[in-house]
């Protein structure tokens, strides 16, 4: 070393090891090239010396342009001379700390959360650790559904991430050893990964098992001895169902060290019980699958909660409730409908209903009256009972709307039957009396609830219905109103446009807080609409706008105007004065949330100007109250952002109205549905990694758990000389050619 | 002078009084046409009517009126009879599309061939106007478990003042049976006289026939006015039981 150094003058002890480096491009072509070339080239320069009669003079002769030739290789094969100094580097240990929630569950039978197992641990051990310091780079990650590097300093450990995800933590970890030196793996962990099934190990953990090169010793926090829990596992609930249809749950409950007990399983909406269920607890079986079937009342987005009895003596009491949500829809808008006589006018309303695909329809006509004579038996007639107990006490609250068209109650309903239908509407449903002879007075419903529940009251009139030809026309500025909305545009015209109706129901003078939408000639309310208790009703007070249906361009406005009274009586959410809106419907924690709402007036011109209430509250109570003016529009936006996890209401109140919402902020606590620890999965990995598995007890002593650590030299500076690109190289070859010239000259030879 | 004006004085209340019957209730409109006897059994309606009167809760007019297919009036009346027992000149395409427009914006027709023949001039010149008015669609025989059969009464046979055909034909439109044609004299069973007595016998049939007839009658007015709310699963039940027991003579 020292001669090179001379020779090549630099210091030698700046480098302590040298090597020759070859640099072709494609050393394999030469390589092949110079093994064709090589017996070729011997050939020839033996047969050009056969002249050459003395034999020492042939030899070195030969000798010389092989010497000469070889050295033209070796330029071409481009040598480098590198001397360079080297030092060692230490191999990498990675401690990985489990971080999720499920840590944070405590174990028996002291009652300690398995994160403090770690701790204990760690702690315990720290001499160890710090002496595997001292050997290799040892790196300490927090783990769960991703990994985190860590300072050495633990304070930052909390259980807190919501779930564990062992393949793609093995799969990041060894990216970020990928040029490096891992020689061994401790992970700290109860095993919950919920992606791996029980009594299985997916074979993309064990792939990344195999890239690593040391043995991953596996420690688990916690165990299921003595495990104490009763818990919601698994709830599996449809995101969306529909109002008075039966909606089908399936969920497993867990238990475990209960003993034998009997426990109630409760569903509520709010603090109404829907369902519940006795569970029986065995102490030889963990699982119990559970179905429930409840039925949605109203539309909208609704809560449910799902509850079990919370012991004292469990390890985790979250998992005892759980909370969801579906979406209850109309899946079709049922309807009863009475028609008092077959006519024209049941006849083409009946058509409309049966039409509308949304519509589900139940209808019936009085065929005959007590007084007629049918001049057959009852068994040649296809006439039915009309069965009013089921449809007034047992199955009224199933309708969406209830409607009486030219509809004498007597003889076919018990008047007592009349209150149910006013509490019916009172607590949401929806009424519409149809005019003719045998509706309002003329179907003895004076001081009866269904004058209550109309926005008229019933004049005594020598005349209750005439028969005379009207032009309906629109009342005030209700020309928006959604009932009269034939058209977007020119929508008055449209209905000056229609042909005219005939007989009119007299002596219904509307309520002050009614909304007369049409009126005849004389000023009589033919169309009026308004609210009672919860539920809205309405009234037609004729019995011939099936002419409208008849014939004409009426026709299509018929249909319409029909849908517009059914989507307005059930309150279809586009024809509420007052509507409120989330931007979403679930949120992230900490990702703000936009409560949007819109106030119409009567009339359904945007109300400007007008402070409401906000009220935003979740389970635990109110959060926000904020009062808010409309802009010009009739609306305004409300921004906010949820500081924890749960059901929140937005509601809103202006001028009497009243508009809820609900929505979701996410928090996922899936590993406390099935919060058991999963040693199978953990004695794999060390088993296929050729590590260890321990239980942890906050005890326990490490320093048994060994890696390898070999020795890794790595390169820190280097300095290169060419061997070919210099004179004396080229000189070397150039003389033994001439030599060889001069040698041949010398004896005659050309 | 005075003359004159007492006729159109009495004109003008014929027609107020026409104005001014019950616009929903269900009065039974006469096609009048061109040849033949559009006025065969001319007490038939006003009988019918007075059947339906009698038997169900639907409120009628007893007066039946005439009326031709291109009567701007026509519109106002959903159902109409359409009757004769001659061949009759063929209508004008304006009248048909008229007539058209009228089925398929919700009218019905019923037309019965009063001459109780088969092949009669009269049931040549219906299945012409039909084969005209739908080129699509020509008369079908209306199956046993169509709603007219149960819309009232529940009826196995289609019965007439003479058996010509055992069933109905008609023509049906999105579901709807727009068109009914009886080739059994259905009026000449259903005609009496304002004293009461049947202006036409039975033919091979006697007061069952007739009852029958009258029954057939009543159900086709309430299809048109209820159409297929007998098949409503509310009904069937109780019909289908009832179909079971009953066996129509």
């Amino acid at each position: 070393m020292n001669g090179l150094a001379k020779i090549f003058g630099f210091d030698s002890e700046d480098y302590d090891q040298w090597q020759v480096n070859w640099a072709p491009e494609d050393p394999w072509l030469i390589a092949i090239s110079l093994g064709l070339m090589m017996p070729l080239a011997l050939w020839f320069f033996w047969t050009s010396l056969r002249r050459v009669g003395s034999k020492p003079k042939k030899v070195f002769l030969f000798f010389l342009r092989v010497v000469a030739f070889v050295l033209l290789l070796v330029i071409l094969l481009r040598p480098e001379l590198e001397f360079k100094k080297s030092h060692s580097l230490k191999n990498h240990i990675a401690i990985l700390l489990d971080n999720s929630k499920s840590l944070s569950i405590k174990t028996f039978p002291k009652e300690v959360p398995r994160i403090d197992l770690v701790r204990k641990t760690l702690e315990s051990n720290k001499e160890y650790f710090d002496q595997l310091k001292k050997d290799f780079q040892v790196d300490t990650y927090f783990v769960s559904d991703g990994i985190e590097k860590v300072s050495s300093r633990l304070k930052d450990y909390q259980a807190n991430r919501p779930y564990t995800d062992y393949r793609r933590v093995l799969e990041e970890l060894n990216k970020i050893y990928e040029n490096k030196s891992l020689q061994g793996v401790f992970l700290f962990s109860d095993g919950a990964d919920l992606t791996q099934e029980p009594g299985e190990i997916s074979p993309d953990i064990l792939k990344s098992l195999t890239r690593i090169n040391g043995p991953v010793h596996t420690l688990q926090a916690g165990s299921n001895d003595q495990f104490r829990d009763l818990a919601l596992e698994s709830v599996s609930a449809p995101d969306f169902g529909f109002v008075q249809q039966p909606v089908s749950l399936s969920l497993t409950v867990f238990s475990s060290e209960l003993g034998n007990r009997n426990v109630p399983l409760v569903l509520k909406e709010g603090d109404r019980i829907l369902v519940s269920k006795i569970i029986e607890i065995r102490e030889d079986q963990k699982e119990y699958k559970v179905d429930l079937q409840f039925t949605p009342r109203k539309i909208g987005k609704r809560i449910y909660t799902l509850n079990l009895p919370r012991f004292a003596e469990e390890s985790i009491l979250t998992n005892n409730q759980k909370e969801f949500e579906v979406d209850v829809a109309r899946d079709r808008i049922r309807i009863l409908h009475l028609n008092g006589r077959p006519s024209w006018d049941s006849r083409y309303l009946r058509e409309v209903l049966a039409n509308n695909p949304r519509v589900d329809l139940l209808s019936f006509f009085i065929l005959r009256n007590m007084g007629d004579d049918v001049v057959a038996p009852t068994s040649e007639l296809s006439l039915i009972p009309f069965p009013s107990n089921l449809l007034f006490d047992d199955y009224l609250s199933s309708f969406d709307l209830i409607i009486f068209q030219n509809f004498k109650y007597e003889p076919f309903i018990d008047k007592k039957y009349l209150s149910n239908i006013r509490k019916y509407v009172e607590k949401g449903g929806a009424f519409l009396m149809v005019g003719g002879e045998l509706s309002f007075h003329g179907g003895s419903y004076s001081h009866t609830p269904i004058e209550d529940i109309l926005p008229v009251s019933f004049k005594d009139v020598e005349t209750r219905f005439i028969d005379k030809e009207f032009r309906p026309k629109i009342s005030g500025d209700f020309s928006n109103h959604p009932i009269l909305r034939l058209e977007k545009e020119l929508n008055e015209e449209v209905w000056s446009s229609l042909p005219p109706l005939h007989g009119a129901n007299l002596g219904l003078v509307a309520n002050k807080d009614a909304y007369v939408l049409l009126k005849n000639e004389s000023e009589s309310p033919i169309l009026v609409a308004g609210e009672f208790g919860e539920g809205r009703t309405a009234l037609l007070a004729t019995d011939s706008v099936w002419s409208w249906g008849f014939g004409g361009a009426g026709g299509r406005y018929f249909h319409r105007f029909w849908n517009n009274v059914i989507d307005w009586l059930i309150a279809e959410p586009e024809t509420r004065r007052l509507q409120l809106e989330s931007d979403k419907e679930r949120y992230r924690e900490e990702e703000q949330v936009l409560i949007k709402f819109k106030l119409l007036k009567e009339n359904y011109q945007p109300a400007e100007n007008i402070t409401g209430k906000l009220t935003l509250s979740s389970r635990s109570g109110e959060v926000i109250a904020k009062e808010l003016k409309t802009d010009k529009l009739g609306g305004q936006v409300f921004p906010f952002i949820p500081e924890q996890s749960g059901f929140y209401e937005a509601v809103i109140e202006i001028e009497g109205l009243q508009e809820k919402i609900m929505f979701s902020v996410l928090k996922d606590n899936a590993e406390f549905e099935k919060p058991l620890v999963n040693d199978f999965v953990l004695k794999k990995i060390a088993q296929v990694s050729g590590g260890q598995y321990k239980v942890l007890d906050g005890t326990n002593d490490l320093s048994a758990l060994q890696f390898e650590n070999p020795e890794i030299k790595v390169k820190s500076h280097s300095r290169s000389f060419s061997l070919w690109e210099n004179w004396w190289a080229y000189g070397l070859v150039v003389g033994f050619l001439v030599m060889d010239w001069w040698l041949r000259r010398k004896a005659g030879l050309s | 002078m005075l003359k004159l004006l007492f006729i159109f004085g009495l004109a003008f209340l014929l027609i107020a009084d026409i104005a001014n019957a019950d616009f929903s209730s269900l009065t039974l409109p006469r096609i009048t046409y061109e040849g033949g006897n559009d006025n065969a059994r001319p007490e038939a309606l006003r009988s019918l009517l007075a059947q339906i009167a009698r038997r169900t809760s639907v409120e009628v007019n007893r007066e039946p009126i005439a009326l031709k297919l291109s009567d701007p009036n026509l519109f106002k009346y959903p159902f109409i009879y359409f009757g004769g027992d001659k061949a009759f000149e063929p209508f004008p395409e304006s009248d048909l599309k008229i007539l058209r427009k009228y089925l398929s914006y919700g009218g019905f027709l019923f037309i019965d061939d009063n001459s109780a023949e088969l092949d009669s001039g009269f049931d040549q010149s219906v299945r012409k106007m039909v084969a005209r008015l739908f080129p699509q669609m020509p008369l079908k025989n209306i199956p046993r478990d169509h709603s007219v059969f149960r819309s009232f009464y529940l009826l196995n046979t289609v019965s007439g003042r003479a058996i010509v055909k055992s069933y109905l034909e008609g023509v049906s439109l999105k579901g709807r049976t727009v068109l009914m044609y009886s080739a059994n004299d259905l009026a000449g069973a259903w005609s009496r006289n304002k004293l009461g007595d049947w202006n036409y016998d039975i033919l091979a049939g006697g007061y069952r026939q007739r009852q029958l007839s009258i029954r057939l009658g009543v159900n086709i007015i309430l299809y048109a006015l209820t159409l297929d709310y007998k098949k409503d699963m509310v009904h069937l039940p109780i019909i289908l039981e009832r179909l079971r027991r009953y066996q129509s003579p």
